[in-house]
């Protein structure tokens, strides 16, 4: 049962699951120590998002008819704040938590979620992505996976990469064509794949950074029933530019709130770096806590961030960087000698720093979203 | 944006720019209400009127003794109807401190507060006013104050409280005047991308020249926010906000103005143009209450040594 006072008051759920976080569960603790295995790091974290789904903590935030708790993104916002500051390093593997669920708990399809989000908030089944095709990347209304009605089910061929945490997957929101290629963004539609059915192939990538958090994931005549349509048919443009809202906007929140950690847990122990380097960073993590803090306080209104929120993934990936700038200057284990798992974990947030400027829509084509959108220039 | 509170906000804006266009001076601010303005801070709506003056200010580049005002503020328990502006103190070359005074003066009171003494008040009779002649359209001088002049301030909540209070103001106050300053270099450098023609089109279709002004709308919009927080969060701040908030718009406003310099290309760099205003009224800006590069090291060593925990709660976001 939900505690009403949580529900309204941020602050008092702040504190109170701070006041939980300081007991220290088992679960936790596990996850704030460093571990640059990957593999390791996706079930330290699915513990200990079980843990918090039990105490029942990741439960506000999201509404009760789907298995929540009541509450706003403002609750989710407050948590993995408090997360942060008690040590733990990234979101690790849950990303889209914050980037696929709130469109998923949105758009639909309602019966789905509604046994999809408490498996997911509770760490026994993870998403992937899959957007990205060979020949379709920044030009993502050119993908060419079809999705075919045979009966009351749709069949699926095609081949996507870049597919965040497939390997890891349970399930895969996949972009498909239901249209003709001419149709381009209008042909297209979002569907559930369950990323265990036969006739998924998933490949993992092995990054630069060590880690294999993407894939490439073939689909060959794969059925998937029609009640695992997100959103409306031939209406996966508006499902795309929904999680590109909260991927590009929303989630900066997330993301921010673990730079603090890293500019001050990393920063402050190091040799000396330059203090106006360090008090640089300071303020671009300033500017992406501003700018996607109000993105969090228009979406718990119910207004959306809508193409502003390619400003907010602009000043995340500043911020990334002048961090990881910092963390560099004092840090030269990093590039040399990542031997002990502190020093390996940096690197591998250091090279990542590197590619942030990629992924969510490279920043090219973010740029020119400003440039047509907010602009409107010619 | 159709939500409430953002629609007051840009009122408040649109009426701030009527008022201050064209208008200098004291008596501009008394039309406005100013002096009684500076003892309703602790409302919202007031202190939202307020800053939204200095955004204002920089973007209709007004010549008013308002930020000085503000500055002085804290100091005075009351407002006994005396119009005083504090002057703005930096350690000098060679010793010393140099004091400025921003807008056309007004003729009564001056305070002077460089941090190593006692504050004091001086009489305008009293000090030596020179002027500094740099573009911006923002009356300046050079402040000489003759040595044991003025009576020392003791402000009513005692002098830290005071300064912290006046810092504050001061240093958000002019984050949203160098906001508006930067949206003015920006909005010419916008008129000129979708105007000029080389290659047989708009410059504003090239890529490169694109990217600049998202680059440049990108940088303001950093500087909105975190000023918008400071405006909302008030007292509620986290610890040195106000020079995060500082630091950044000094920063990203001289920025702003360099990449919107590199779109209109060499007629920026003239006086035939008002981009060389906008860009020194943020370079001017940039220098009082606390530099950028000054600013962020001090927050850098803050950060090394003290591991502050500055993170805005997302409780009072949707206070």
């Amino acid at each position: 049962m939900p505690d009403p006072t949580l529900v309204a008051d941020v602050g008092a759920y702040a504190a109170a699951v701070d006041g939980w976080c300081a007991t220290r569960p088992p679960a936790l603790a596990a996850a704030v120590r460093p571990i640059p295995d990957y593999a390791t790091r996706v079930e330290v974290m699915s513990d200990l998002l079980g843990a918090l789904f039990d105490a029942g903590w990741s439960r506000y935030g999201w509404p009760e008819t789907l298995g929540g708790l009541g509450g706003s993104i403002l609750h989710r916002g407050a948590m993995w704040q408090t997360l942060a500051a008690h040590g733990v390093a990234s979101m690790a593997v849950f990303e889209h938590l914050e980037v696929l669920l709130p469109t998923l708990a949105a758009l639909g399809p309602t019966d789905f979620v509604a046994d999809a989000l408490p498996a997911f908030l509770s760490g026994r089944e993870r998403w992937a992505q899959g957007f990205s095709e060979p020949d379709a990347g920044s030009d993502l209304a050119a993908l060419r996976t079809r999705a075919v009605l045979d009966g009351d089910a749709y069949r699926i061929t095609g081949r996507k990469i870049w597919t965040s945490w497939a390997k890891y997957g349970t399930w895969c929101l996949v972009l498909a064509r239901t249209g003709t290629t001419e149709s381009r963004h209008r042909g297209l539609t979002a569907f559930v794949v369950d990323l265990r059915h036969p006739g998924v192939e998933v490949r993992a990538i092995e990054q630069a950074n060590g880690t294999d958090e993407l894939a490439e994931v073939t689909f060959d005549d794969v059925p998937v029933p029609a009640t695992r349509i997100v959103g409306d048919l031939d209406g996966g443009w508006k499902v795309a530019m929904h999680i590109l809202s909260h991927e590009r906007g929303t989630y900066a929140w997330f993301r921010q709130c673990f730079m603090y950690r890293d500019l001050i847990g990393h920063v402050a122990d190091g040799p000396a770096v330059s203090d106006r380097a360090v008090g640089d960073a300071l303020c671009d993590i300033a500017a992406v806590a501003a700018t996607s803090g109000e993105g969090l306080r228009l979406h718990a209104s119910g207004a959306t961030l809508g193409p502003r929120a390619t400003i907010t993934k602009l000043l995340l990936c500043e911020a990334e960087r002048s961090i990881q700038d910092a963390v560099l200057a004092g840090n030269a284990d990093l590039a040399l000698a990542p031997l002990d798992d502190t020093t390996a974990l940096l690197r591998q947030e250091y090279l990542f720093s590197r590619i942030v400027t990629v992924y969510g829509g490279s920043q090219q084509m973010q740029l020119e979203t400003i440039a047509k959108q907010l602009l409107e220039l010619p | 944006m159709s939500e409430p509170r953002s629609r007051d906000h840009d009122e408040f804006l649109a009426a701030a720019r009527a008022a201050v266009a064209g208008s200098t001076g004291a008596d501009a601010l008394d039309a406005l209400g100013w002096w009684d303005l500076l003892g309703m801070l602790d409302d919202p709506d007031a202190r939202a009127a307020t800053f939204a003056l200095f955004r204002a200010h920089g973007r209709e580049l007004g010549d008013t003794p308002a930020l000085g005002a503000l500055a002085a503020a804290p100091y005075f328990a009351t407002d006994d109807g005396t119009r005083t502006v504090m002057a703005f103190s930096r350690p000098a070359t060679g010793g010393g401190f140099a004091h400025t005074l921003l807008g056309t003066p007004v003729t009564e009171r001056i305070l002077v507060d460089t941090g190593a003494a006692a504050p004091v008040l001086v009489e305008a009779a009293e000090v030596t006013l020179t002027p500094v002649a740099v573009p911006g359209r923002l009356t300046i001088h050079a402040v000489t104050v003759a040595e044991g002049a003025g009576i020392p301030v003791t402000p009513a909540d005692g002098l830290e409280a005071a300064r912290a209070r006046s810092a504050f103001l001061a240093r958000v106050a002019a984050a949203y005047e160098i906001l508006g300053a930067a949206e003015g270099a920006f909005a010419l450098a916008i008129d000129h991308a979708n105007g000029r023609v080389q290659f047989g089109q708009p410059i504003g279709t090239f890529q490169a020249v694109r990217h600049l002004l998202a680059w440049a709308v990108t940088d303001t919009r950093a500087v909105e926010s975190v000023t918008d927080v400071a405006r909302d969060l008030d007292v509620a701040a986290p610890p040195r906000f106000d020079e995060i908030v500082k630091a950044l718009a000094g920063r990203n406003g001289r920025r702003a103005c360099e990449r919107s310099l590199q779109v209109l290309g060499a007629i920026g760099f003239t006086a035939e143009l008002d981009h060389h205003h906008f860009h020194s009224r943020v370079l001017a800006l940039d220098a009082v209450a606390g530099t950028s590069a000054e600013l962020a090291t001090a927050l850098g060593a803050w950060v090394r040594a003290e591991r502050p925990d500055p993170r805005i709660a997302p409780a009072v976001l949707s206070a």
